[in-house]
């Protein structure tokens, strides 16, 4: 191993365990993530009503903006398999069950125990029979080739430190003809280097976001075609500045970060 | 007994070696009660690892990101 290489892995470790630290800590709180615009893990602004989020119907959820992929979850049909990358408490899981019925399924993947158990304990209490959650990270999907309709994840990719793996993974657990439908934080431009160097606004969602055109090529390397951004909402800078830390950079911040609704097919249907 | 089969049989759908990617994986169960399995382990053959089930959740996570 190069010493180049040893400090990307080093790199890379120092980020996986940021993200998770971030996120077992929003675990344990008693409001679920995105469920306000102050506790919105990421720039979502917090889309999801809260507690009541379960007993709403999806029609009413999709009406919200940001980066929620209620959209994508409006799109699924009975019987489809499911995969969420970085399912978190759930939100999307449950949402994403609800449209698939009892011959469906849903497979939610997140690498942060406590939001596992926290999901499960939220299935078992409300009788999502077709929703399972795994423990594992979205770089090694534990989950067979060719078993998905559709693979969704809302706001996590841009938290991976490996998003082409993510991508590949994603693209060998879809079915041949098979739907990626990801809602992600993505770049207009270059950041600042003192906020690329920030792990407390990777965590935000923000240093670890990727330029667009760079996402959308990682996407097709990963083999998918028909990659398209099928919604783009730029953040304010008076939004952004919310997600990073005040001292880390003072400059202009408007037209920098947007949060966007990716889609690209497997090809071969 | 039928339960207990469907139960794990939930468990064990579509599941995969992170790694390797190998499928079907193999339970051994130390723990489990009429829903669930409390504890064991889920073993890829091929790459010779055993994935944990504790508290009735599998640590699919690759054996080297393990207990960060």
């Amino acid at each position: 191993m190069t010493e180049n290489e040893h400090s990307e892995n080093t790199r890379e470790a120092e980020i996986r365990e940021a993200v998770r630290d971030r996120y077992k800590r929003l675990a344990q709180k008693e409001t679920p993530c995105c469920s306000s615009p102050e506790e919105a893990t990421c720039g979502c602004g917090g889309i999801y009503p809260s507690a009541e989020v379960l007993s709403l119907p999806a029609e009413a959820v999709a009406v919200s903006a940001g980066c929620g992929n209620p959209a994508a979850i409006a799109e699924l049909k009975e019987g489809m398999i499911v995969v969420d990358l970085g399912s978190g408490g759930g939100i999307d899981a449950f949402l994403a069950s609800k449209r698939v019925g009892s011959a469906g399924k849903v497979f939610g993947i997140d690498a942060t125990p406590e939001m596992i158990a926290r999901a499960r304990k939220t299935a078992k209490e409300n009788g999502f029979d077709n929703v399972e959650f795994r423990l594992g990270e979205i770089e090694h999907i534990p989950l067979e080739s060719n078993v998905a309709d559709v693979v969704i994840s809302n706001c996590v990719i841009n938290l991976s430190p490996d998003k082409p793996r993510v991508f590949k993974e994603a693209f060998r657990v879809l079915k041949p003809g098979g739907k990626l439908a990801v809602s992600d934080i993505l770049l207009m431009k270059e950041l600042p280097s003192t906020i690329k160097e920030d792990v407390a606004a990777w965590s935000a969602c923000v240093s670890g976001a990727m330029l667009e055109e760079d996402y959308l090529q990682a996407i097709r390397s990963a083999g998918f075609v028909s990659e398209k951004v099928v919604d783009r909402q730029v953040y304010s800078e008076e939004q952004l500045r919310s997600h990073i830390s005040a001292d880390s950079f003072t400059g202009d911040l408007g037209a920098l970060v947007a949060s966007c609704r990716v889609s690209a097919f497997k090809p071969g249907a | 007994m039928n339960r207990v089969f469907e139960m794990k049989k939930k468990l064990m759908d579509i599941l995969a070696c992170p790694v390797c990617k190998h499928h079907p994986l193999e339970l051994n169960v130390t723990k489990e009660d009429a829903k669930e399995v409390l504890e064991g382990t889920i073993r890829c053959e091929k790459c010779n690892v055993d994935y944990p089930i504790e508290e009735g959740i599998p640590n699919m996570l690759p054996p080297e990101s393990r207990g960060q």
